[in-house]
């Protein structure tokens, strides 16, 4: 089935001593339990073309992920769905999106002489670095999901993360995928793009149903705020909880989310685009469900874990977000308000302005507010209406206070948490396991 | 003219992307739990604003957004110096503060002429100040963030309000820095968060002006108490955390 794939650039012994040095450093960071970065930069150092000739190895090329909400979830989806179809998937594990975060993992995947074991590559990169990181890999595949309010201290304008986007696709040299559904997405001027551009989307039905629509940015910069319309190759038709029906070309695919919410069936929609670029006629939509069907959710997407340490007992479901709009997303897709609900925050989002740009009416009560931020998250909810139990920034003793509280009759609890005060939840139930391989 | 208190949110979309509905809200909110029946009333370009407004608040938005809106904000001109003029209250932030200015001279593209509402200039830098900032006043001290790329420079008769004990600032003042200007009941400013709910001395004073202005008595009292403790509470951890905070960003 590999038969007539391009031959890897000559890769070998120049790169064993470049490789190696990488490799310890990568032993080295593990043992004292620290980042990833440094092996990665050592080895770019030691060995400059090592990084574009692992890239040019992977037989069906390699993609890129970029997106202000759902790089790591649609990252997961696009592997699944490859891996259902045979191909042996390198993906970076979650939030090492860096440059060098990027070149680590590369080269925990590569032999000494430089040789990559995998068919394809699928990495989740960070917006601000797309087009550098474009320069030395390659991607045949560019995919861009959304453009939304987000880390407006970091990138100032939500129009030039668009910007980073756009142009980061015109570096692709197979498929540019982007949202139809997103203002300043759907405006691609597909004439600067090397790639024939492929969009996804959600149907118009879905979205007016939906309270907040899909809340990407307005565009407000054309004159025209919203969208320009255009044809979806992929396009979520159905939506039911986690079970969405997905027309993709003239086939339908149906697929269960790992979770509850209209922002993960928009980024199926995208993963299966990706998908059908890729693999190009071997592709194919009962495959694509059963990778669907194979992914466990990720951490702190719809999550479930125990709340005393007891499977067979009560359990909470962690709702990750990082920004209004996967917030607001997340609320959204609730089934009701929840019996008993956790909600935090640290200086791990610093500027929380956003905040009251979230609608939380479908959130009546919380019992405990929590995280370094405990109190302005209050003082937004206390303005919205929200009844308020307690307010704890210590997490831990936030914990105590959950685990104390009457046993919900659904046995379920639901807490809201930034990524941070996830990995910090999950370890205070006892799952510290560290986030490091997708899987 | 009717007991309730007008509260004007302008350019919603365009320039409303720090939770700037946030200080509409906390007028608002304010108000009714004091027993004043409030209405907020977000009015976008071209539509026209409520008459007797009350309050009106401007929010925060790219530059793109701020050019999308000059023409319109410019057909209201003398519709806001009046207003101004005749005392009614009003707070810009960031963006929109910047139009209400004499003119905003950008790293690209031709400069902004203002409405020249409050006289200063801007000027665009390539330098983001981004982190929490203090800001002492007259009605106490302004806490919030500050994520900005721009030095205003105050004109004849622009009139600081408070000094920065804390944080970068928009101006410089008094051998300090400046964040907030005033005219009048009008302020403009670079602190977001957003401002008001953060602070809520400032957010009365402003309540009490625009109430006794029309002759209605407010006072806040105890339903009020978990709106400060929480605000108190984030003050605190704010003024904690204000000297050790580092923020990373791109560069213009
Ligand atoms: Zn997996």
């Amino acid at each position: 089935m590999m038969s007539g794939a391009p031959q890897a650039r000559s890769a070998g012994i120049r790169y064993v001593f470049p490789v190696l040095a990488g490799k310890l450093a990568r032993f080295a960071t593990r043992l004292r339990g620290g980042g990833s970065a440094f092996p990665g930069y050592l080895t770019n150092r030691l060995a400059p073309s090592l990084l574009p000739t692992l890239a040019d190895q992977f037989r069906y090329g390699v993609v890129f992920v970029l997106g202000s909400n759902g790089k790591t979830t649609t990252t997961h989806m696009i592997s699944e769905v490859l891996r259902a179809h045979g191909l042996t998937v390198f993906t970076n594990p979650t939030g090492a999106n860096l440059p060098q975060g990027v070149t680590s993992a590369l080269l925990a995947d590569a032999t000494l002489t430089g040789r990559i074991r995998a068919d394809v590559a699928v990495l989740e990169v960070d917006e601000g670095y797309a087009a550098d990181l474009a320069d030395q890999l390659s991607p045949t595949v560019i995919l861009s999901l959304n453009v939304q309010v987000d880390q407006l201290y970091r990138f100032y304008e939500t129009e030039r993360v668009a910007d980073m986007m756009l142009d980061a696709s015109t570096r692709a040299s197979g498929h540019v995928v982007v949202n139809r559904d997103d203002p300043y997405l759907s405006k691609i001027d597909t004439s600067t793009m090397r790639a024939e551009v492929s969009f996804f989307g959600v149907s118009p039905e879905l979205v007016a149903a939906s309270a907040h629509g899909l809340a990407n940015a307005v565009d407000t910069r054309s004159g025209n705020t919203g969208t320009v319309e255009r044809d979806a190759f992929a396009e979520v038709t159905r939506a039911h909880g986690r079970d969405v029906t997905v027309r993709v070309g003239d086939a339908e695919a149906e697929i269960t989310l790992p979770a509850r919410g209209l922002h993960y069936a928009a980024d199926a929609a995208a993963a299966l685009t990706v998908a059908a670029r890729v693999l190009g006629e071997d592709f194919s939509v009962d495959r694509a469900a059963t990778g669907f069907s194979r992914m466990a959710p990720a951490y702190g997407r719809g999550e479930v874990i125990p709340l005393r340490r007891n499977p067979a007992g009560e359990q909470v479901e962690f709702v990750m977000f990082k920004n209004a709009p996967s917030l607001q997303m997340n609320l959204d897709a609730l089934e009701g308000a929840p019996e008993r609900a956790l909600i935090a925050i640290d200086e791990g989002t610093p500027d929380v302005s956003w905040l009251y740009d979230v609608d939380f009416d479908v959130l009546p009560r919380v019992d405990v507010v929590t995280g370094e931020k405990a109190y302005q998250l209050a003082l937004c909810l206390e303005h919205a209406g929200v009844d308020i139990g307690v307010v704890e920034p210590d997490m831990e003793k936030a914990v105590a206070l959950m685990r104390a509280l009457e046993p919900a009759p659904s046995g379920r609890q639901t807490w809201f948490v930034n990524y941070e005060l996830m990995m910090i939840g999950r370890k205070l139930l006892g799952h510290g396991d560290q986030e490091v391989a997708r899987r | 003219m009717s007991d309730t208190v007008r509260i004007i949110q302008l350019y919603p979309n365009e320039l409303g992307i720090t939770g700037d509905r946030g200080n509409a809200r906390s007028l608002q909110v304010r108000l009714e739990r004091g027993g004043v029946s409030a209405e907020v009333h977000r009015v976008s370009a071209g539509e026209p604003i409520p008459a007797d407004p009350d309050i009106l608040v401007f929010g925060n938005g790219p530059l793109s957004a701020m050019r999308t809106v000059i023409d319109d904000l410019r057909s209201r001109a003398t519709q806001l110096s009046d207003f101004v003029a005749d005392g009614g209250s009003l707070l810009a932030v960031g963006g929109s503060a910047e139009l209400l200015s004499a003119s905003v001279e950008p790293l690209e593209g031709a400069p902004i002429e203002g409405l020249g509402i409050f006289p200063f200039r801007v000027q665009r830098t390539r330098e983001r100040k981004v982190g929490y900032i203090l800001v002492d006043t007259a009605d106490g001290r302004v806490i919030g963030f500050e994520d900005h790329a721009s030095r205003w420079s105050l004109g004849n008769g622009a009139l600081p309000y408070g000094t920065v004990a804390a944080g970068r600032g928009s101006f410089e003042h008094a051998g300090s820095a400046g964040e907030i200007v005033r005219r009048d009941n009008a302020f403009a400013t670079n602190v977001q968060g957003p401002v008001l709910p953060l602070n809520p001395h400032w957010t009365d004073a402003i309540l009490a002006t625009a109430t006794s202005r029309r002759g209605i008595v407010w006072a806040s009292g105890a339903s009020h108490v978990p709106l400060d403790e929480y605000a108190g509470g984030a003050r605190s951890a704010i003024e904690r955390l204000v000297h050790g905070k580092d923020f990373s960003s791109i560069g213009l």
